[in-house]
């Protein structure tokens, strides 16, 4: 059940960084829709730097 | 099939092929210690659990019919939390912080393990190792099947599977020459690309946040694929950083 979990979710890190990089990407798209699937990009690629770290 | 249709099938084709290859190499190693028709039997049984989750989790995503959108975002979000877990892991190999999968070494390690267990033992290495692995596929086949057709992204995996035994019999050597991590790394990209086309379009609205459309897929492709590898040279551990001084 734990492998199983770990499959799906990964770890907390991977999660909170999933969890803000959205909230972060939903907040940029009230204010200009276009550039929140850019800003989720980058939050994302920059949670993969600080993670590969 | 659209573009997009065409993405998602390779995309669970090529992920798949990674889990197979994996679930090939400890079969393998099983199959030389207690026989090929035990361990087949094994991999085989592996393989009938996933199969049946796989037809169970199908017909009850039929049965849902939920708004896709949602749908959508909740399998965007998964997408994003397995891909970026691979993509984190594919870079760290990249930057020399995290070693090398090694097949051989795999191979060697399960083939070692088995000479002290028993034949019931090394069954049960067989099928943990096929179903543990199948499962990944039939995860993948559940985020992807209901946006992409759930047929064909099931038999996208079963195909791979196909190509991944054929293959691995016909060299009929431990699958050590596949570039593991290369694959692996370019299955995150698309993963994640996929995943955040799905999870911030469902969430706040696809033609608004991809103007786009469809085409956003490739670049997020390649935006994930270059900023990886620019992260995994800027990121290189010192060993790897001196070797390739040397070189």
């Amino acid at each position: 059940m734990r492998k199983l979990l770990q499959l799906v979710f990964g770890d907390l890190r991977n999660v909170a960084s999933v969890a803000v990089a959205l909230l972060l990407a939903l907040s940029v798209s009230r204010l200009a829709p276009a550039a929140a699937g850019a800003a989720l990009v980058l939050l994302l690629i920059a949670a993969a730097a600080a993670q590969a770290l | 099939m659209t573009a997009a249709q065409w993405g998602g099938a390779s995309a669970v084709f090529l992920a798949s092929a990674v889990e197979w290859v994996e679930a090939f190499t400890i079969v393998l190693a099983v199959a030389l210690t207690i026989g090929w028709r035990r361990a087949m039997g094994a991999a085989m049984a592996g393989l009938g659990v996933v199969a049946a989750l796989v037809a169970v989790t199908g017909a009850g995503l039929e049965a849902a019919q939920a708004d896709i959108a949602w749908i959508r975002a909740g399998i965007g979000i998964f997408l994003l939390l397995f891909g970026l877990r691979w993509y984190v892991k594919a870079i760290r190999r990249y930057s020399g912080r995290t070693a090398l999968h090694d097949e051989a070494r795999e191979f060697a390690e399960t083939r070692e393990q088995l000479e002290r267990a028993e034949g019931r033992a090394a069954w049960v290495v067989a099928f943990k190792g096929v179903l543990l692995e199948g499962l990944e596929v039939w995860l993948l086949v559940v985020a992807l099947g209901h946006t992409l057709s759930y047929v064909t992204a099931a038999a996208s995996a079963a195909a791979s599977l196909a190509v991944v035994i054929a293959a691995g019999l016909a060299l009929r050597a431990p699958l050590t020459r596949v570039p593991e991590n290369t694959l692996k790394y370019l299955v995150a990209c698309a993963i994640l690309s996929f995943g955040s086309f799905w999870s911030i379009g469902g969430l706040a609205g696809e033609q608004a946040v991809w103007p786009l459309g469809d085409v956003s897929l490739l670049l997020l492709f390649a935006a994930y694929a270059v900023a990886g590898r620019v992260i995994a040279w800027r990121s290189r551990a010192p060993a790897a950083a001196d070797a390739g001084a040397r070189a």
